[in-house]
């Protein structure tokens, strides 16, 4: 329960509050479609929608989330909603694989990869290769800082099935970009490289 | 030498660990082991800085022009004025 003093929005706020967050909606939109074109679609139904409800939006209270949940229910409302079944797996044997991804990396003498800052590409372009369930399960918790709870009920998953999917996408990213190290010769660069960022871990 | 099948059930709880998802005395637990498991704790430090460096180089999310410029058309139809 907030005690914030909460007012009902008016019509000239739209574009300085909801219009910035486009780029949250799209990135839902992209979450819930899997596909571009679809999530273009669903971005302008949750503005529209948005605009037209706009009088019902608190000033003060979260507007990412309240659009999120538009967005959300316009997917479900405007499609027939499939269960599509994810393999399951287990989240143990994938805390596992990153075990093992850290042995091939240190065997590849590549073990201070994910402090480098020229790794950044290389990021991008993994992360766009993940199939659509393990890619926006990334980008939603790992990019976005979004919460387990809070992309289970945007996907209308359970939260063990956003667990599964972001484990299994760490598993093939890490797999991916220490590959993507060892065959551009990373291990043999200079530990004093200018390319390596502070590490955090003190 | 710690002892290996408690080095794997630790590194079994690897993600839910870093992501703040395993109960008290389980985190008291891999804590303690982290401690004195050079190993384990190498392994955790890898894939933190893994995490990190997604959330640091991961693509943010972007609205095309086109996109914007069609949202702002139809919310016109509606009568939004968009002074920006």
């Amino acid at each position: 329960m907030t005690t914030a003093q909460t007012t009902t929005a008016d019509a000239g706020d739209f574009a300085t509050i909801a219009l910035p967050l486009m780029p949250s909606v799209v990135r839902v939109a992209q979450a819930l479609t899997g596909d571009e074109s679809d999530a273009d679609d669903l971005v302008q139904e949750t503005f529209l929608r948005a605009y037209r409800h706009w009088q019902t939006f608190q000033r003060g209270s979260d507007c990412r989330s309240w659009l999120s949940t538009i967005c959300r229910n316009a997917f479900y409302e405007n499609r027939r909603r499939e269960r599509r079944s994810t393999p399951m797996d287990d989240h143990e044997l994938d805390s596992l694989a990153s075990a093992r991804s850290h042995n091939t990396a240190r065997a590849g003498g590549v073990d201070d990869l994910f402090t480098r800052i020229d790794l950044g590409p290389a990021i991008a372009d993994a992360i766009a290769r993940l199939e659509p369930h393990y890619r926006y399960a990334v980008l939603l918790i790992d990019v976005d800082g979004r919460t387990y709870e809070e992309v289970a009920d945007l996907l209308d998953v359970p939260i063990g099935t956003v667990r599964s999917r972001l484990y299994r996408g760490r598993r093939q990213l890490q797999e991916s970009l220490i590959s993507f190290a060892i065959d551009a010769g990373f291990g043999g660069a200079d530990a004093n490289s200018p390319t390596q960022r502070p590490s955090s871990n003190a | 030498m710690p002892d290996r099948s408690v080095c794997e059930s630790v590194v079994r709880q690897l993600w839910p660990y870093l992501d703040g998802k395993v109960d008290e005395a389980e985190r008291e637990r891999i804590v303690a082991h982290l401690v004195n498991c050079e190993r384990c704790a190498s392994h955790m430090d890898f894939a933190r800085a893994f995490i990190e460096a997604v959330g640091q180089f991961g693509p943010r999310a972007t609205v095309s022009d086109a996109l914007r410029n069609r949202v702002i058309t139809a919310l016109a139809r509606e009568g939004f004025n968009y002074a920006g």
